[in-house]
Parts: structure tokens; sequence; C-alpha cells
């Protein structure tokens, strides 16, 4: 017998008792839904994590003043003030350094017509745009010029420009900064938020603007260096690291007062994290597959006792015990394939659902649903084979007399 | 004359019950030749189950030698069994057996799925052979929706289909009204005289009568006459 001889006999037997098939078939569905939904989900979140922070820039290191320590005491991470615009230029001047960019920050009082926000004041370079990945909307950056001749002029994150009611057509309008008059360059193209801080609320003027009207001092906030070659981000970080040791006069055992973050380290930090979390609901969700799978065993099983006379009828014209097995392996395996085709539907409607509603849209890996088939043709081989033997070794003289 | 369909020489059946035995047949010999119509007739218990068995190799001998048109079903295994039985014999049982919730059309065709005959080819000879014995207008009819007398012409057109060398039949009467069963051993002589072999089991003397010869079966024995009710 040919197995399209048998997927039809399965249809038609699944056809004539529906909500039975259906039933069967419900344990496989979640059990498949719930596996496509979860890896889905768990991938969805590990992408847009990893474009989020791929979005704060590339190749980007970090460098952040470090935890001092007066006397006895040793004061948090950033207290220290020991980051200076000439450790940014010290840094620039070292090799395979693409851009750097210090920043200094304060809050300040924006106002636009009868419009004000109090915001993040961000002193940088020209630089900060390739290093912290940011493009224009409209209008243009800081220049060079303007950072170096401390012009008083802004760039406008797009929340900070929403808030205070400013669009294209506001390229070149005052704005006022703690009070003083600054003139508006550009807008930046909008981002997202990494974690709870938005980064598109913030206004960007010069460097030098900021230091001579809001922070005085020569310390920085941070320092955004971009490395050329991704390869390269292990080297750049011992060299930037031993030129400010030199710097700040540290020795090279010594405690560092200041700290270098590794965007790429954070990265496979966070994906390792998601991927084994990923995997451990997968690994939960494919329980019910088990239990689904034991599902149908316990039909075919009802079902070779049900049809014991119909097996008798089949032996005695002519079915081998062969003949039944398949007939029953199939009807089995049919089941399974139609709950877990049903299952991978369901599975990809919740997890476009939940990626739609989370925000980090739909992601699609063709191979889950492909894993996802081979497991219920797996759960229906493994559990339909025992009732499968039940039938074909069945006596059709037994059988036949069944009633 | 020519070989024989059914060879039974010797032939025992012992079931074996823990410390009892039950001989359910004894030294049977029984020969069926072409073209004959054989009843075997017997009380309740007399082994004529057994003997259908054993004659449609639902069973085999405790001991003595079965040969079907000339094969020793001995020496076969269950598969061999199987795929041998579908070919040469074909069953016409007492409460007709058809698969339910299956058309008549599919019934008739399924001993050919079994030997691997196409699809096409198989609803094709279904069909001549339910039209044959004038249930062309039932096809699609389930055993549900046909009288007893319906349902038993199908069954025979599903004997019919594999063009088998015997023809057995097991109280093929004894579920029907009698007009229905009158019918139904009209079309037995019917196919006695255009050439088949038939072997018939009954424990009534006047469906009996319908055929050349009657075998009487008594506590498992050949006996030459049926001893007086």
């Amino acid at each position: 017998m040919s197995v399209v001889e048998l997927v039809r006999l399965a249809l038609s037997r699944i056809g004539s008792s529906r909500l039975r098939a259906a039933l069967t078939m419900l344990g496989v569905i979640i059990g498949v839904a719930s596996v496509v939904a979860l890896v889905a989900v768990g991938q969805g979140a590990t992408s847009g994590i990893t474009a989020r922070l791929e979005g704060l820039g590339t190749n980007l290191l970090t460098v952040t003043p470090g935890s001092s320590t007066e006397g006895f005491t040793r004061r948090a991470a950033g207290s220290a003030t020991t980051l200076t615009v000439d450790d940014a230029k010290a840094i620039s001047a070292l090799d395979g350094i693409a851009a750097v960019e210090p920043e200094i920050s304060t809050q300040q009082l924006v106002q636009a017509g009868t419009l004000n926000t109090t915001t993040n004041i961000v002193g940088t370079t020209a630089d900060f745009m390739p290093v912290r990945a940011y493009t224009i909307w409209q209008g243009s950056f800081l220049t060079d010029a303007s950072v170096n001749a401390g012009l008083r002029v802004a760039v406008l994150g797009s929340t900070t420009a929403d808030d205070l009611g400013l669009d294209a057509s506001s390229i070149g309008s005052q704005i006022s900064i703690g009070g003083l008059p600054f003139q508006v360059a550009g807008i930046l193209q909008a981002k997202g938020s990494a974690g709870p801080f938005s980064q598109d609320d913030q206004v960007l003027i010069p460097l030098a603007t900021a230091q001579h009207y809001f922070v005085q001092g020569e310390s920085v906030r941070s320092i955004g260096v971009s490395v050329a070659d991704a390869d390269q981000m292990d080297l750049a970080k011992a060299e930037i690291q031993s030129a400010l040791e030199q710097r700040h006069g540290i020795a090279a055992d010594g405690t560092d007062d200041f700290t270098i973050q590794d965007q790429a380290q954070l990265l496979s930090t966070v994906s390792a994290v998601t991927t084994t979390l990923t995997i451990l609901l997968a690994g939960i969700a494919s329980i019910s597959l088990v239990v689904g799978g034991i599902g149908i065993m316990n039909i075919m099983l009802v079902s070779v006792r049900e049809r014991t006379r119909e097996i008798g009828i089949r032996k005695a014209i002519g079915a081998r015990g062969r003949d039944v097995m398949a007939q029953f392996l199939i009807e089995a395996l049919t089941l399974s394939l139609l709950g877990g085709l049903v299952g991978i539907v369901v599975g990809v409607a919740v997890s476009a659902l939940i990626g739609a509603l989370a925000g980090w849209g739909f992601v699609f890996n063709p191979i889950t649903p492909f894993v996802a088939i081979v497991f219920s043709l797996a759960v229906g081989v493994i559990f339909g084979v025992w009732p499968a033997r039940q039938a074909a070794r069945l006596d059709p003289i037994v059988a036949l007399r069944y009633e | 004359m020519s070989e024989p369909i059914v060879a039974l020489d010797g032939v025992w059946r012992v079931y074996d019950m823990g410390r009892l035995q039950v001989v359910a047949l004894r030294d049977i010999d029984l020969r069926v030749a072409p073209g004959e119509f054989v009843a075997v007739v017997g009380p309740s218990g007399s082994g004529k189950s057994t003997l259908m068995h054993i004659v449609g190799c639902l069973d085999r001998p405790t001991s003595g030698e079965y040969r079907l048109a000339s094969t020793p079903v001995g020496t076969l295994d269950d598969d061999g069994l199987a795929r041998f039985r579908s070919r040469t014999i074909g069953f016409v049982f007492q409460s007709y057996n058809l698969l339910a919730r299956t058309t008549a059309l599919d019934n008739v065709a399924a001993p050919l799925l079994y030997q691997g005959v196409s699809r096409r080819e198989r609803l094709a000879r279904a069909r001549a052979s339910l039209e044959r014995l004038g249930l062309g207008d039932r096809l699609d009819h389930t055993p549900a929706e046909l009288s007893g007398g319906q349902q038993q012409r199908v069954a025979i057109a599903r004997a019919l289909v594999t063009d088998p060398a015997l023809i057995l039949a097991d109280e093929p009467t004894g579920n029907l009204a009698s007009d229905q069963g009158a019918e139904v051993l009209a079309l037995f002589k019917e196919l006695h005289q255009a050439g088949r072999t038939i072997v018939l089991i009954t424990h009534d003397h006047d469906v009996a009568a319908a055929a050349d010869r009657q075998v009487h079966l008594r506590d498992g024995g050949i006996v030459d006459r049926p001893l007086a009710a």
C-alpha cells in the first residue's frame, strides 16, 4: 500500500470524527504553538535589544570617570572628576581610533516661544554624531568651526523638539537655554530609548560653549571613542587604558580612576542571556508537546479497541500485519502533523501579535516551523507505534468475533 | 478430474486450554473440486466455524495437511497467508462485516487496496462488481443506509471483486429475513452456474439443500449423514 493511499484513508477517518480529531490535535497544537511563539518572542527580544545597543554607536568604547579614593573611603563609580578634555585629545592621537567625542552635561530650562522644558544639555564636538550613531533630520549638526568658536548654536533631539513645538521650519530660529539665546542649527532623527534613558530628549551644544556658560572646569562626563576596525576593539581598549594610566600617573597594577565600557562585550552578554532564556522557555513549552503526544497515543489506543472489528475485516480481506500497522501509524502521524501545522500558524500569529505590542516587530525564523514539524512528526511516530503494533498483532478470528 | 481447490487430509485442530485439550476438528478429509458448490452442515458446536477458519486460512491445523489451490498452506507465514488469502478466497460472513461509515464502492474496492491495484482500476472493478449484483444505484450508500439483503449483496460483490478461486460463505443468510435470504441463496446458485467454486457453511438444512453436495459435521468429525434432530 502506498503512503498516498494510507494518508487518504487517515484523512477520511479523521474527517468522519472531526471533533475527536480536533481535541486530540489540541495538545500538539498548543505544544507547537507555544514553542514557535516563545522562540520567536525570544529571538525578537534579542534582535530588538541588539538593534538598540547597536544604535548606541558602532565599535563604541565609552570611557567614564571611575571610582575615586579619598583617604580610606572609596566612592561610587562616576564620582571622580578625573577625565578631562585633554584626555580626549590624547585618545584621539592613538592609532586605530576613528573619532572621539568628550561630553559634559547639565540640566537647564529650555524655552521656545511660550513652551518650555527642562532637559539634558550636552556639550560636545562634531564627532558626537558619528560616534553615537545619530543622523540629522533637519538643518545641520554642530560643525568643527562652531565648536571651536564656542558659538551659541544648538542641535535638538527629536523629543525635545516636539516638546518645544519646533519643526523643520524652526531651523535658524531662536530658543533660550538657561536664559541665554541660542540659534537652532538642526534637529536629530528619532532613535528610540535605550533602557530607561531617552536618546531623543537632549540638546547638543558646542563643548566650549557649555564650559563657558554652564559647567566650569576641564572635567568631562564621558568620552565616546569610535574604533576604526571592529576586530581591533581589545587592542584599542588596552591602548586607551595604558595611555590614560600614564596621563593620570597610575601604575599598571594600580586601581584605575576610569572605566572603559565595550559595546560588543555588553552585546554578547545580553544575547547570551536572552538565548539562554529562549532555550529555557522553549524547553518548558516542549513539555506540552510531550503531553500532546500522550493524548494522541491515548486516543489511538482507544481507537484500536473500538475498531477491532474493522481490523478483523481488513485482515480477512487481505491486509497483512504491516498494512494495519502502517494504517494506524499514518493516522497518528497525520493527526500530529495537522496539529503541528495548525500550531505553527497559531504560534506565528501569537508571536507577531506580541512583537507588535512590544514594538520590536515580527521576526520570522524559517527554521522554527521546520523544527516544529520534525518534532510533531517525531511525536506522532513515538506515540503512534505502540497502538499501531497492538492493532497489527490482533488475531483476525478474535477481531471478527469482537462485538 | 483436475486438482481440487480445497484438499484437507487428516486435519486436526486441538485448542490447548491449559490442562484441558479441546478437540474442535478430528481427522477431517475433505475435497472440493473446481466449480463445485459444497455445503458444510452441522449444529452449533460441531466445529463448523473452526473448519471455516482453517479453510479460509484464518487459522492453521494442529496436524494434517491443507492444500488450497495446490498450495500447502502450512508453509506460509502470517503475511504470506494474508496475501494468499486475499488473492484466493472471497469471504461472505453472516454479519456482512462491511466497513462502517464507508461507501459500498469503497467497501468492495478494499480487498484490491491490499493487492496494490491502482485507485482508478480499483474503483472501476468495484463498480462493475456492484453493478453485476444489481447495486449500481447504491454505490455511495454506507452500510447503515442499506437493508440487510443489500448489505449482504455488497459483501458478495466484495468477495467477487478479486476474482477468487474459492467463495467461502459462513451462514450468509443467518441474519436475513426469509425472502432476502432466498434472494441471496439464489445469487449463490447463479454464481455456481457461472462456474464459481463455493463452500457454504450453515446449520440450516434448507439452505444446505441449495448446494450440489452436503458435508455433515458432528462433534468435530465428518459423518455420513445427519443424525435425526
